[in-house]
């Protein structure tokens, strides 16, 4: 048994002993005793893409001041709710010219790396603040206070994502493509901080940490925090002058939006056996499942169980298929953090500190309660299609389109399956080429709906495709019905 | 041995088939992997199944035929400055011309790529880059 105060003395003379978590589980199992008794402190470390994060900043006062009710950095809005010239700028928040290549993390990277920044405000003049508009350049030495504060950071393990659709998606967890051609991931394992404390014994309020190059702290559980589900997480802050460009990077999730590369580093203290056996974890002991992303909705299908060490080797299985797996989070990166964190301590810059409480272990996440009833397919879709078959002529499509004032229709077999789609434009670029039959002019990679499918998601999906409603089918492809975007208008669902 | 290189066709040479003419005349098989055909242009990379004498006789032929040839060595790049070594790109890649070192740093095989472009839309950092002919 060791207290922190005993390691912090062992850190002032020079003597502690401490490894990174990598290295423990050999240590450990050599002799676990002498592990708990010899090595001080395991260093702990990731990095990797944390959306919830964010930096408060303080401009300082113009003269005549300002009562700041608008401001944007670079053109990314911060949020000015506060006090007159203080702000919260959102890492996820996009640029309001350059979209999801620039946002609000890029500002923190660029805040970071010393560069002037465009800074525009607007305001209501008062007796008090008289100036109605600022537009200026502003670099970090400028702010009076500038921290990162990050309500949701440093997952203890996340969910791998995969896609059993038929197109590529494109989401948070990075690019997925169809019929489950990749696997994405995040996190690192074995050397992540909350996987070497799972219980939380040594970490938790006031827990001083490593943060983006700085040294920050723990001040208190993230939100989502849900550890009876060991998905529990932290919130941290940290001075950003202080911080490094190597530890933080503004990044783009292709296709899905901004998000900042946060690296976080925390020391262990072995202080007892229980902790030690908690340091040694292995990846082949963690494992997370894999979630279809392919289905837009809260709860997504689970396609299977895999280690972090099954993760790491670059292909898994997922039912007898060899499938690539992509890291999301730099093991490479997340190295050096627990190498420099070492470093400060054998150079006595960093002592440990108890934390003032501790995090909570009972806690797991609730639902949003939503008033509004989700409206599904099957509700609103039109329930007698209008279908041709592939032996119809041109014609007899064509009166059936003018017939029922539809400007498409999905094409079956003789079993109703589903082979194809006809829309007016296909007819009229028939007429021009002098094509006969169906089966040559119809598209055949057909977009569909399932009657158990939100309508938010189908409303998504005409928007990507750029097209006007979708057929619906049922689990043996046949067409049950159709949805269109009138449908989804005229029946009152909010888009 | 194969090599890849990138097949440029001017307006005029589309029309004509002057894959199978090269086949047939060089006995030498080509691998096309990737194809963009256009009205005006077209564009191809292709592998060339053969030694360095039956490459340099099919490059040969094709410049002939109008067909602009570039070999393809170095294709990728990752710019040091803003990899972080994530590995984003790896799954993406098509043809495993990604993947890591055993210091879990990015490793780039030029000879393997078909410059489809998908890490370089899939790096959340933007450091990929195809590199020019």
């Amino acid at each position: 048994m060791k207290t922190i105060e005993e390691i912090n003395e062992r850190i002032k003379k020079g003597e502690a002993v401490v490894v990174r978590a990598d290295e423990m589980p050999e240590i450990y199992e050599e002799n676990p005793r002498r592990a708990a008794k010899e090595v001080d402190i395991v260093t702990t470390g990731t990095f990797g893409a944390m959306c919830s994060s964010g930096a408060i900043l303080n401009f300082g006062h113009s003269d005549p001041p300002i009562k700041m009710q608008r401001v944007w950095l670079n053109n990314v809005e911060a949020y000015h709710g506060i006090a007159a010239v203080d702000a919260y700028l959102g890492a996820t928040q996009l640029s309001e010219d350059r979209g999801i290549e620039y946002g609000g993390a890029h500002v923190i990277e660029d805040l970071v790396k010393g560069r002037e920044i465009n800074l525009r405000s607007i305001a209501h003049r008062t007796d008090c603040y008289p100036k109605e508009r600022i537009e200026t350049t502003i670099t970090l030495e400028d702010m009076n206070q500038a921290y990162l504060l990050n309500p949701r950071n440093c997952y203890q393990k996340y969910n791998a994502a995969a896609n059993s659709t038929e197109d590529m998606i494109r989401t948070y967890m990075g690019s997925l493509l169809p019929n489950i051609g990749n696997v994405n991931f995040s996190g690192t394992g074995e050397i992540s901080p909350l996987n070497n404390d799972p219980e939380y014994k040594t970490i938790g309020i006031g827990t001083r940490i490593f943060l983006c190059g700085a040294q920050g702290y723990v001040i208190g559980e993230g939100t989502q925090h849900s550890p009876k589900t060991g998905q529990g997480n932290l919130s941290v802050r940290g001075n950003l002058k202080d911080m490094q460009p190597e530890f933080m990077a503004g990044a783009t999730i292709p296709g899905y939006g901004v998000s900042l590369f946060v690296g976080i580093g925390i020391p262990i203290p072995v202080l007892d056996e229980e902790i030690a056996k908690s340091t040694a974890v292995r990846n082949r002991d963690l494992t997370v499942s894999i979630l279809d992303y392919g289905i837009p909705r809260r709860t997504r299908n689970v396609l299977g169980e895999v280690s972090y060490e099954e993760l790491f080797s670059g292909k898994i299985n997922i039912n007898g298929k060899k499938v690539k797996t992509g890291s999301q989070s730099s093991i490479k990166v997340s190295r050096r953090i627990m190498e420099t964190l070492g470093q400060w301590i054998e150079d006595r810059e960093f002592f440990l500190s108890r934390p003032v409480e501790n995090l909570p272990l009972d806690s797991e996440v609730r639902p949003m309660r939503v008033k509004e009833e989700t409206r599904f397919v099957a509700d609103i879709m039109t329930k007698k299609a209008v279908t041709a078959k592939q032996r119809d002529s041109l014609k007899r499509v064509s009166e059936l389109m003018v017939e029922n004032r539809i400007d498409q229709m999905p094409v079956v077999d003789s079993d109703d399956r589903l082979i194809g789609i006809v829309t007016t434009w296909d007819i009229t670029r028939a007429l021009a080429r002098g094509e006969k039959k169906l089966p040559e002019i119809m598209t055949r990679k057909v977009i569909i709906s399932r009657r158990d499918e939100p309508i938010d998601a189908v409303t998504r999906k005409l928007d990507k495709n750029n097209i006007s409603s979708t057929p619906v089918v049922d689990e043996n492809n046949r067409v049950i019905g159709i949805i269109t975007m009138a449908d989804i208008i005229h029946r009152g669902v909010s888009r | 041995m194969t090599s890849k290189y990138q097949l440029r066709y001017p307006a005029g040479v589309v029309e004509s088939p002057v894959i199978s003419r090269t086949v047939i005349e060089t006995g030498v098989m080509l691998n096309i992997l990737r194809a963009n055909v256009d009205y005006g242009e077209a564009m191809l990379i292709v592998d060339i199944l053969g030694d360095r004498k039956d490459q340099k006789r099919v490059v040969d032929y094709l410049k002939g035929e109008g067909v602009e040839v570039n070999k393809l060595e170095k294709n990728i790049r990752n710019n040091p400055e803003r990899c972080v070594d994530c590995g984003a790109c790896i799954a993406l890649c098509p043809t495993d011309a990604i993947s890591f070192s055993d210091d879990h740093s990015i490793k780039l095989n030029g000879d393997k790529c078909i410059r489809c472009g998908m890490c370089v839309d899939a790096c959340p950092l933007r450091a990929m880059e195809i590199v020019r002919v």
